[in-house]
């Protein structure tokens, strides 16, 4: 055993030793959780210590709007009026090529296209199209930039999540949020720099999982925190009836006393992370009231979101909550709003999930701005792919559905030193392909990172012998929507 | 002793031999021809030039060393011979193509002394001189020689200032502004310069090309012109990249740093342009595929990186003046700017800024947004002189601090959305900010006629205004909620009905008829309900439309068996909690996804359920209900029938009711439904409840009861 201990001790590597520094300052520990990377040097590689940008971000924080299940293009933001034209007709097979079959239409006999049953119209003076499902998103086309070319690789929602999240799309490797707080550190050490917000409308819904928004193997100080609707939004944060704030305080101490002990025994870096977590906690348990209340809000943000922002759990509540968490410095605020697989009966189903959605995304563009924070928070909004040209079932007069399809799909971007107003990428007049511009899932976040003042290729952790980016080995950062 | 003497004679005469042909070939040198079957010990060159080098050196060393003057002797001797077959293999060189220029003359002329030199010491090292003569001259002449050699020879070899290349390239000058790029020199030119002029230089012109010299690279080399502006399908330039790396003639040759992509692109996008070498970056257009990638080049952040004349603070410092109400951060790694943020609205107070003077020039973003920051506070602003960034949002300060803002001399964005600020004080203070480029003034006093007229009084300044309810765009409320924690009740519930936003009226029926805006009562907080209700309800306020109709049930259970259990068996899909389904108070719900599905739903298909309950005490039943499912489209069916089995004590139990229920019709929506049947009062301890499915033919209908009501 003897022999085990000494071995340990020469095994420390220099994350441990300058994490043991961290540590070493004893009840320093406690009182700053400053910038918890640059004490700990988690993984540091190549001399860099992680928890400041490479470079001058053009933004600070992140909210992203996740329209989870795939919200179909063709009736939101790609505009085809030749789908309509050519109602009905098989797609060409020059047109589909090779593309893989999901199991739902692998056994279709036939593939018709189908046009949007909505119209659409041209906005702003970038005369973007956008459908009428989305009346207001449409009145803040200027602000916008609209990409629609994105591209994925996964053709399920479980792994294009995942790979829209982490990079891969097998699913143990950290989320965006988490690479961020790991880059940049909190900006509030009171609040958790990556925070999860979930809402579910009443189209086909599609699971999310906390894999999403794990820290992987990064330290989990970075893990999302998911807040939750009710009374508690960050579960087990409450003191339990009887105890006092100070004997909180106390009992913090006492415990970061005895796992510093542990530390001080074993090494393992997980038990800094605790203690870190016990203090944030504590912290959040009077930041959290004070952000989360909604009650002082203004009427005019209430019609600015809808009345819907009051109702705890709706995506509406939720992106008030974002705009919220985000003005107190949380670098990542990721919503997940369910219900876009509209595999059969879309037209209404998009129509009830884009009611759900449109006028809060717009909203809180606009609230970013009028407080002059658009300029430093950079609005996502899109799904994990998109929806075929052809239906899926029986196309009916009033009734059809879409499959998955990676290979288009739009999304937009707003804030955070994106170019306003612009429409960026094309897909052929069948929206079934890309024909100019394609942004393959990993350029699309090497942009997000450099928007955030990280280099992607340098935002590396080096994890079981094999350093590891969110972007994996690829990546290049779209600068055509840079402004 | 005699064989050792014998190769020194024979060395010295091949040395005065070597001495004598390389004179020849120096002074002649202009009508040498080389063959091709020489060229090969021309090549050899680079190559045999280490060992004279080294012999020389050590040579000198042996000379500084005591008794060891004959070795010095020998070494000397080989070091000059193997110089001079170096200098002539150097001349055999120096006339294959692509030699020429000063470097070459320096390099050639300096070698030639190093072996004069060398021979000159060993004849007098052997004449019985004084050594220290012959080690002093010798260290004077050869030292300086052959540091000149070499430093000319490793230049035309591997390219000019090879050695301090990276150390230099370190220390470039400031990085060229982007508006004053010229596409030519400081894009295209530093590409030529890294990767072909090594070669291809006034040093060097191999294939009689130079590419340093805009003139030179016009007029194209041994081949011919390099390329034709506008287009690069024809560039020879190009051609010579593009092959594979393998061909002789791809260039730079393999072995040597090749291009990246980004620099092949760069130069056939200059090229494909009009490959002009005056343009500048910034009159391409903005969407120039050049330009971008030039502009990526330059700032490899993609912006363009301000520069800051302040020296960084201490990181000690910085530590220490970091807590939990006031995070101080870098911008980033490459600059000393610093931007800080202050938070907790309960512990703030001036000091939190007036604590931060020892980092006051480097600071260059505040954010104290919505924090009680008074108009005195900030006078505590002034300290930061290269302040660029300022949040006040919802703080509380008023005009009279707007004045004191306006002495921030490099102050670029304010945000004063939220604040007491009226366009008097703006349209006086606001031309004060001379550097102001950006105001957020939403949600202050001033009024939308005052936003038109500031920014026509301030165009260079964005004035960032933002949501006004015009009341124009009339939106609809949502409906009312429930705030009563179970829908089930035993004996009596006030009714909690709820509305988020303040100042609605909420109406509402129990008859089952549609609230209106005039009749319907208003939910007042005093309804207590008795028995089974459906409330409807709506919600109305002045500027809204008014929200659709809710409907909530409420059902009323008085008696909760002592104990229950099943006779029969529930479906392996369906078991929600067992027995204990039928009277634990939780409603389920429709769609399979909801929670509420899979818990609270017992099923049965295939076999009645039969469920058994006892009391303690008798009961007064009047009445037997139960709540079920119906969605038509997947089978989901009202019970075929229901039979109320009862007895007190120990009497054998009778049947006490039947109860049926209405079929779904074809296409009807899934619903929620209660069947109930009101009997005599009958005292009961035990009743057995056997519900029967629905079953049509060999057809077997799914049936969900979620709870049972006995009243």
């Amino acid at each position: 055993m003897d022999k085990e201990i000494i071995e340990h001790g020469f095994s420390w590597n220099r994350r441990r030793f300058l994490s043991a520094m961290s540590i070493g300052v004893g009840s320093m520990a406690l009182g700053s959780l400053l910038m918890p990377d640059l004490l700990s040097g988690a993984g540091a590689e190549e001399g860099w210590a992680p928890g400041v940008p490479h470079f001058a971000p053009k933004a600070k924080r992140i909210i992203y709007l996740f329209q989870n299940g795939a919200p179909s293009q063709q009736e939101l933001f790609d505009y085809k009026p030749k789908l309509r034209e050519m109602h009905g007709q098989e797609i060409p097979p020059s047109v589909r090529g090779k593309q893989r079959l999901t199991g739902m239409t692998a056994n279709q006999s036939a593939f018709p296209l189908v046009g949007s049953f909505v119209d659409f119209k041209q906005y702003g003076q970038s005369g973007a199209w956008i459908s009428d499902l989305m009346p207001y998103t449409a009145k803040i086309a200027d602000e916008l930039c609209i990409i629609k070319s994105m591209y994925t690789e996964a053709i399920n929602h479980d792994p294009a999540l995942t790979f829209l999240q982490t990079g891969a799309q097998q699913g143990n490797r950290p989320s965006m949020g988490a690479w961020l707080s790991y880059g940049l550190g909190n900006e509030n050490n009171n609040l958790p720099a990556f925070t999860v917000l979930l809402s579910r409308g009443v189209g086909n819904g599609q699971g999310v999982y906390s894999k999403l928004w794990s820290n992987g193997f990064l330290d989990s100080v970075h893990q999302g925190v998911q807040f939750s609707k009710g009374e508690d939004p960050v579960l087990y944060l409450r003191d339990q009836d009887g105890m006092s704030r100070e004997s909180r305080r106390i009992m913090l101490d006492q415990i970061a006393e005895l796992n510093e002990k542990s530390y001080l025994e074993f090494g393992d870096p997980e038990i800094a992370s605790r203690i870190q977590q016990y203090e944030m906690a504590y912290r959040m348990q009077t930041a959290i009231p004070e952000v989360m209340d909604i009650s002082k809000e203004p009427e005019s943000i209430v019609k600015l979101y809808g009345p819907d922002c009051l109702v705890p759990g709706t995506f509406a509540a939720n992106c008030l909550l974002a705009r919220k968490l985000s003005e107190n410095g949380v670098r990542f605020v990721q919503l997940y709003h369910q219900g876009w697989d509209q595999h059969g009966n879309l037209p209404y189903e998009i129509a009830q999930q884009a009611k759900d959605v449109d006028q809060a995304s717009a909203a809180l563009v606009m609230d970013l701005k009028q407080r002059g924070l658009l300029d430093e928070t950079l609005v996502i909004w899109g799904g994990e792919f998109g929806r075929t040209s052809y239906t899926q079932g029986e196309l009916t007069k009033d009734n059809y559905g879409r499959d998955h399809h990676p290979r288009c799909y739009s999304i937009w971007m707003a804030g955070g030193g994106i170019k306003p107003g612009i429409v960026y990428g094309e897909t052929d007049e069948l929206g079934y392909n890309i024909i100019k511009d394609p942004v393959h899932v990993h350029d699309f976040q090497a942009t997000v990172l450099n928007q955030m003042g990280l280099d992607h290729k340098k935002l590396i952790f080096k994890h079981l012998g094999r350093r590891y980016r969110l972007t994996d080995i690829s990546g290049e950062v779209v600068r055509n929507i840079i402004s | 002793m005699q064989w050792y003497s014998k190769i020194r004679l024979v060395t010295e005469q091949c040395l005065l031999a070597v001495l004598l042909l390389a004179s020849f070939l120096l002074l002649f040198e202009q009508y040498l021809e080389i063959p091709y079957w020489l060229q090969p010990v021309g090549r050899m060159h680079p190559m045999l030039l280490h060992f004279p080098i080294v012999l020389l050196v050590v040579a000198l060393l042996l000379l500084w060393m005591p008794r060891s003057l004959e070795m010095a002797q020998a070494f000397l001797l080989w070091g000059s011979l193997l110089s001079g077959i170096t200098v002539i293999m150097g001349l055999f060189l120096s006339k294959e193509e692509g030699y020429t220029g000063e470097a070459l003359n320096w390099h050639k002329w300096s070698g030639a002394l190093l072996f004069y030199c060398g021979a000159g010491l060993y004849w007098l090292s052997t004449r019985k001189q004084k050594p220290v003569v012959t080690k002093w001259l010798g260290s004077l002449l050869i030292v300086p020689a052959l540091w000149i050699t070499g430093h000319y020879g490793a230049s035309l070899s591997h390219g000019e200032n090879f050695i301090l290349e990276p150390i230099l390239a370190q220390k470039k000058e400031a990085p060229v502004v982007l508006e004053e790029a010229i596409v030519y020199a400081h894009v295209i030119q530093p590409i030529l310069q890294q990767k072909c002029a090594s070669c291809h230089s006034v040093q060097k012109m191999k294939g009689a090309l130079n590419l340093t010299d805009t003139l030179a690279m016009l007029k194209g080399g041994k081949t011919g012109r390099l390329f034709i502006p506008g287009n690069s399908d024809l560039s020879l330039l190009l051609e010579r990249v593009h092959l594979p790396l393998e061909e002789k003639k791809h260039m730079p040759p393999q072995g040597k740093p090749q291009l990246t992509p980004v620099e092949v692109e760069l130069l056939t996008r200059w090229i494909d342009g009009d490959a002009s070498f005056h343009s500048r970056l910034m009159e391409l257009p903005e969407t120039d595929s050049l330009r971008i990638l030039a502009q990526s080049l330059l700032q490899p952040s993609g912006q363009l990186a301000e520069q800051f004349d302040f020296a960084a603070a201490d990181e000690n410092t910085i530590t220490q003046l970091n807590n939990f109400d006031r995070s101080i951060k870098p911008v980033d790694r490459e600059t000393p700017a610093l931007e800080v943020a202050l938070y907790n609205r309960n512990k703030y107070t001036v000091k939190h800024l007036q604590e931060l003077s020892s980092i006051r020039k480097q600071v260059i973003s505040i954010n104290l947004n919505k924090l009680p920051v008074k108009d005195a506070d900030l006078s505590a602003l002034q300290q930061f002189q290269n302040l660029r960034k300022l949040d006040l949002n919802f703080t509380d300060i008023t005009d009279a601090g707007l004045a004191t803002l306006a002495a921030l001399p490099q102050l670029r964005s304010l945000a004063i959305s939220g604040t007491k600020i009226s366009h008097a004080a703006l349209t006086n203070y606001l031309p004060g900010f001379k550097a102001l480029q950006s105001i957020a003034i939403w949600n202050t006093a001033v009024n939308p006629e005052d936003v038109i007229s500031l920014k026509k009084n301030f165009p260079k300044i964005n004035i960032v205004e933002g949501f006004i309810d015009t009341g124009v765009d009339t939106l609809k409320l949502n409906p009312p909620q429930v705030r009563n924690q179970e829908m089930v009740f035993p004996k009596a519930l006030p009714l909690e009905l709820y509305h988020p936003v303040k100042g609605v009226t909420i109406r509402y029926t129990m008859d089952g008829s549609e609230p209106d805006s005039i009749r319907s009562p208003i939910f007042d907080g005093n309804t207590i309900l008795q028995q089974h209700t459906t409330i409807k309800a709506k919600v109305f306020k002045p500027g809204w439309y008014s929200s659709e109709v809710a409907t909530f049930d409420f059902l009323k259970n008085s008696f909760i068996p002592d104990s229950v259990r099943l006779l029969s068996k529930l479906n392996d899909v369906h078991q929600a909690e067992g027995a204990e389904t039928f009277f634990n108070r939780k409603l389920g719900a429709i769609g399979a996804n909801n929670p509420a599905w899979a818990n609270y739903w017992a099923g049965v298909r295939n076999n009645d359920l039969v469920l058994e309950a006892r009391f303690d005490q008798a009961i007064p039943l009047t009445s037997v209900g139960l709540h079920y499912m119906v969605e038509e489209a997947t089978g989901i069916y009202p019970p075929a029938v229901v039979e109320v089995w009862g007895a007190a004590g120990a009497e054998s139990p009778k049947l006490l009711t039947k109860i049926t229920a209405p079929l779904p019709l074809k296409g009807e929506k899934p619903s929620l439904k209660l069947v109930q049947k009101e009997m005599p009062m009958k005292q009961v301890s035990y009743l057995k409840i056997i519900a029967r499915p629905y079953q049509k033919g060999k057809n077997r209908y799914l049936l969900l009861v979620d709870e049972m009501f006995l009243n």
